[in-house]
């Protein structure tokens, strides 16, 4: 530790008292003895209230700070942090199902059901990353989906539940209000197995960090190593999501900190990050101390973390440089291939039009099922046309951005959500609805499109330096996913009629769709499917690697740039009607492989074909099954596309 | 915004044969004359206000969820549901046939498609920094004369007056001790409601004081933390609707809720579930709600 190093923290520190004292300045200190009997309101305000809140503060910010130091060095993945494993939101997934479904559960407080929750997604995630020999990209991917998975039927349940949870909305928020010291005494525990597990690991970790075979090849379990290291950091991060809620960030920022202040070694940054940790989230919680001791609006704590997390993350971006070993990712080894194609992509386009077609004609009205005849077709094309071709549209261009971008990454886990470009749609929509009392459908759309089209930026610029290896922009996607899902839940913690209106957009909903938008969608599917074929020499060359296409006369950093630009296009359209989330852009280029679609024009096409079939299909159960009610399209894409993604992801890659 | 023509449902065409003898057979009221306006409320405010000038809708959204936790006014089991708010079923809009869709801003992204089915009134309730007690009279008003039937309109404010008059008269002697409302959120948190919100602005109605004086955003202010209650030692508490059960535990042990001012000196009351985002009617169930609680206790 340097000086300088030395003077900054003790400087934060002192900004981090000055602020907590300065939310005290009114309040007496309470008297000895220590009890609640005999003193006063205020007294109690003070040793039940923000005494136990400061205390809280430094100890779940050092233990985020840890748990996101071990997973850093293990995953070797300098964006690694527990929301993007999935815990925090499977810990959210189970507080919403006991929440509406068994509150009971509930009577003994959060922390069961939270820690249940927050575990069995980290399960899942390292039980798919325990296939693959736990090879970061992989787990990072797998997280993100488990993620994605977990809030889409998270908030489709609290949708359907019809009814707003301010009990949840305080827990994605992160509140550290105190009311005594049962909080700072389950944090201490935690804090203190957390740091022991630490101090045994640290040395284990620092010979995995030669590489796995260097490791192995000197007798270390390095599968055991990374699982129990992994399973620590879980712990941790799970345990203070089920006592505070969601504070995100965290755990991203304290190790990266640490870096950038001169730890080097993995010794120095597993001390180093929880001192950052408890300093970050002290002085995050002074601001708001100090913010609602001046009559402001109250703010939550967690939320704030993540505004000010989004900045530092961006700035992280340009750093995310090749500590990933290379060559950790396989694909899915030879798939069938067909001699002819033509028929098969002919008949996919007859079964597309034969069950459209079918759609429109059939339908559940109050009581039963009917088949409408000419005259009653002419009074609901209207209403039945549009949804169809923008279901249609959605799904076909989905399934174009997912074939280009598991052709570009030669990563068979990458899908159009972990883009970016999703997430950056939502803020739009959610600034959009934030900033005006009652947008209008053009102005929603617009304000969408803006923050895709941001996202997208951002993901392009890194895109195009020169020395990105594509796996990394899916990194990058992830980070921008995850900067737009902190930012959502600080809007959605506000709790009133406008952060009702986004829930429902993020699950997903072609109900509003009028044909104009419907015909542009399925226009811009149809583009970005002729873009590809015109492509096609690309999609072919670049899943052999960079230096065998470079070698063919292909550069490599332009068709990362058109490539990416066109998936984010067609993912951002898409996004608009389906909303963040729907799985087809992963399935349908899989599903058109398996079928023995090889050559990549016709992979395109055929997977364009199942992508919008699927999509109608879910479209079409999401209106059917509850009828009357309309459930989200998002969420019943979802419930199509996560069985398949579990089942791929279960499998050992050759 | 009448929907133009290629479209616009004729009820006695041949065309819905099909649809229209399901409808029959589900119970659904197909014996309205053209007389009486078939109303399909988007809105929960908006059908509320409908019900308080005795017109019934023959559909509204979330039936269901307004049944189990509002419960009243009584929703008859042959209005037809049509789904949830945020994404109402269009098609079955559609074959229900209304002469006039009710809506709200809150829908303002739905409206060209409600116009294409049905003329759609759409009166605001909730507006930033505006007293919707206000509004939700006005609306009585103007859904009134909307259904030609100005008389209606005076009849139920008449109505609502009285009954407020009664409130205000029982609730005099409680007129100099503020009135915090609020919702349990979690064990820490509730949700204040301020003059811009319904709640808040019938107290004002109902000449009691509100004793949530900060900012609110949008009608209520949420989460605000426990310990804000401490700030108006004099209130007497009002929890509206139930407390979540994981609250219960957190609440029963909490050094700071049994020390606060109102806690301990026993002015707490707890209401039924009220409509926050309602109409008159809900306004009307809260002031006979705090008559009741508050009277008896006293």
């Amino acid at each position: 530790m340097t000086l300088g190093l030395r003077m900054m923290l003790s400087l934060w520190g002192l900004a981090a008292a000055a602020l907590w004292l300065w939310a005290a300045r009114d309040l007496p200190w309470p008297t000895w003895p220590f009890v609640p009997q005999g003193q006063s309101l205020d007294q109690i305000r003070m040793g039940w209230g923000l005494m136990p809140r400061g205390v809280v503060a430094l100890l779940a910010g050092a233990a985020l700070g840890l748990s996101g130091a071990i997973l850093q060095v293990v995953l070797r993945n300098p964006v690694a942090d527990p929301t993007t494993l999935g815990i925090s939101a499977g810990a959210q997934l189970a507080l919403v199902l006991a929440t509406v479904f068994a509150p009971g559960l509930l009577v003994k407080g959060q922390w069961p059901v939270a820690m249940a929750g927050g575990l069995a997604a980290a399960a899942l995630v390292l039980g798919i990353g325990a296939r693959r020999g736990f090879a970061p990209v992989a787990m990072v991917i797998a997280g993100m989906l488990v993620g994605l998975t977990a809030s889409a039927i998270a908030t489709a349940v609290t949708l359907a539940q019809g009814q707003y949870l301010l009990s949840l909305v305080i827990w994605n928020g992160g509140a550290l209000v105190q009311q005594d010291w049962t909080g700072v005494r389950h944090l201490a525990l935690l804090l203190g197995l957390g740091a022991m597990g630490a101090a045994l690991l640290a040395r284990p970790l620092r010979v995995l960090s030669i590489g796995a075979d260097g490791a192995a090849g000197l007798g270390l379990n390095v599968t055991l190593v990374r699982l129990t290291a992994v399973g620590l950091a879980v712990v941790i991060a799970a345990g203070v999501s089920a006592e505070l809620g969601l504070i995100a960030f965290v755990g991203l920022a304290a190790p990266a900190l640490a870096r950038a202040m001169g730890a080097r070694g993995i010794g120095p940054l597993l001390a180093l990050s929880p001192v950052l940790g408890a300093l970050i989230l002290s002085l995050s919680d002074g601001l708001v101390l100090a913010w609602a001791g001046t009559g402001g609006q109250t703010f939550l704590t967690g939320a704030l973390t993540g505004l000010v997390g989004g900045p530092l993350l961006i700035w992280l971006l340009p750093r995310l440089r090749g500590s990933t070993p290379p060559g950790t990712e396989a694909g899915d080894g030879p798939a069938p291939r067909l001699a002819r194609p033509g028929p098969w992509l002919a008949g996919l386009a007859v079964a597309l039009v034969v069950a459209a077609g079918l759609l429109l004609w059939i339908g559940r009205v109050p009581g039963g099922w009917a088949i409408l005849d000419r005259e009653s077709l002419a009074a609901f094309l209207p209403l039945r046309l549009p949804r169809l071709v923008a279901a249609a549209g959605a799904g076909a261009a989905l399934a174009l951005a997912g074939t280009m971008l598991q052709r570009l990454t030669a990563n068979p886990l990458a899908s159009p959500e972990v883009l970016g470009v999703s997430g950056g749609a939502a803020l739009g929509y959610a600034g959009t609805v934030f900033a005006l009392a009652a947008p209008g459908a053009l102005i929603l759309g617009a304000g969408t499109a803006a923050g895709g089209a941001l996202a997208l930026a951002v993901v392009m610029a890194f895109t195009a330096r020169r020395d990105m290896p594509p796996e990394r922009v899916l990194l990058v996607g992830i980070a921008v996913s995850a900067l737009a899902s902190a930012v959502l839940s600080a809007m959605i913690a506000v709790g009133d009629a406008r952060a009702w209106a986004i829930l429902a957009w993020l699950s997903g909903s072609t109900g509003a769709v009028t044909l104009p938008v419907a015909l542009i969608l399925a226009g811009l599917a149809l583009v970005v499917w002729m873009a590809g074929l015109a492509l096609s020499r690309w999609l072919a060359l670049l899943p052999l690697g960079p230096a065998i296409a470079g070698g063919l006369g292909l550069d490599p950093r332009r068709a990362r740039v058109v490539l990416i630009l066109l998936a984010g296009l067609a993912t951002g359209a898409a996004t608009l009607v389906t909303g963040p989330l729907s799985f087809v852009g992963l399935m349908a280029p899989h599903l058109a492989r398996r079928m023995g679609l090889a050559r990549p024009a016709d992979q395109l096409t055929g997977a364009a074909l199942i992508g919008a079939g699927l999509m109608l299909a879910a479209d079409f159960g999401a209106r059917m099954a509850g009828f009357p009610y309309e459930l989200p399209l998002g969420l019943f894409a979802s419930l199509i596309g996560a069985p398949w993604l579990i089942w791929l992801m279960t499998r050992r890659s050759p | 915004m009448v929907g133009s023509g290629a479209i616009s449902p004729r009820p006695d065409r041949r065309a819905f044969l099909t649809a229209a003898g399901v409808l029959l057979a589900a119970g659904l009221p197909l014996r309205a004359h053209a007389a009486q306006p078939r109303l399909a409320a988007i809105d929960w405010a908006m059908m509320e206000t409908a019900i308080a000038l005795g017109r019934m809708p023959v559909a509204a959204t979330e039936l269901i969820r307004y049944r189990a936790d509002i419960g009243q006014p009584v929703i008859p089991d042959a209005v037809t549901d049509l789904g949830l708010r945020g994404a109402p079923n269009f098609e079955l809009l559609q074959l229900v046939r209304p002469s006039l869709i009710l809506s709200s801003p809150y829908y303002t992204r739905f409206e060209p498609r409600l116009a294409e089915v049905a003329p759609v009134l759409s009166l605001p309730f909730f507006l930033p920094n505006e007293a919707p007690f206000a509004k939700a009279a006005a609306a009585l008003h103007a859904l009134a004369a909307a259904l030609q039937d100005p008389a209606a309109g005076d009849r139920a404010a008449a109505r609502a007056d009285a009954a407020l008059d009664r409130a205000r008269d029982r609730l005099a002697f409680h007129a100099d001790r503020p009135v915090a409302l609020v919702e349990i959120g979690d064990a820490r948190h509730l949700r204040a409601f301020g003059f811009d919100s319904l709640f808040g602005s019938t107290l004002a109605r109902i000449g009691l004081t509100n004793a949530w004086t900060s900012a609110t955003a949008f009608s209520f202010l949420a989460p605000v933390p426990l310990e804000r209650l401490a700030d108006m030692p004099q209130a007497t508490l009002v929890i509206i609707g139930p407390v979540p059960p994981e609250a219960r535990r957190g609440l029963a042990r909490s050094v700071l809720w049994r020390a606060l001012p109102q806690v301990a000196a026993g002015r707490v009351h707890r209401l039924p579930r009220i409509n926050a985002f309602g109409g008159m009617p809900s306004a009307l169930r809260l002031a006979d709600a705090l008559a009741k609680t508050l009277a008896e206790a006293a």
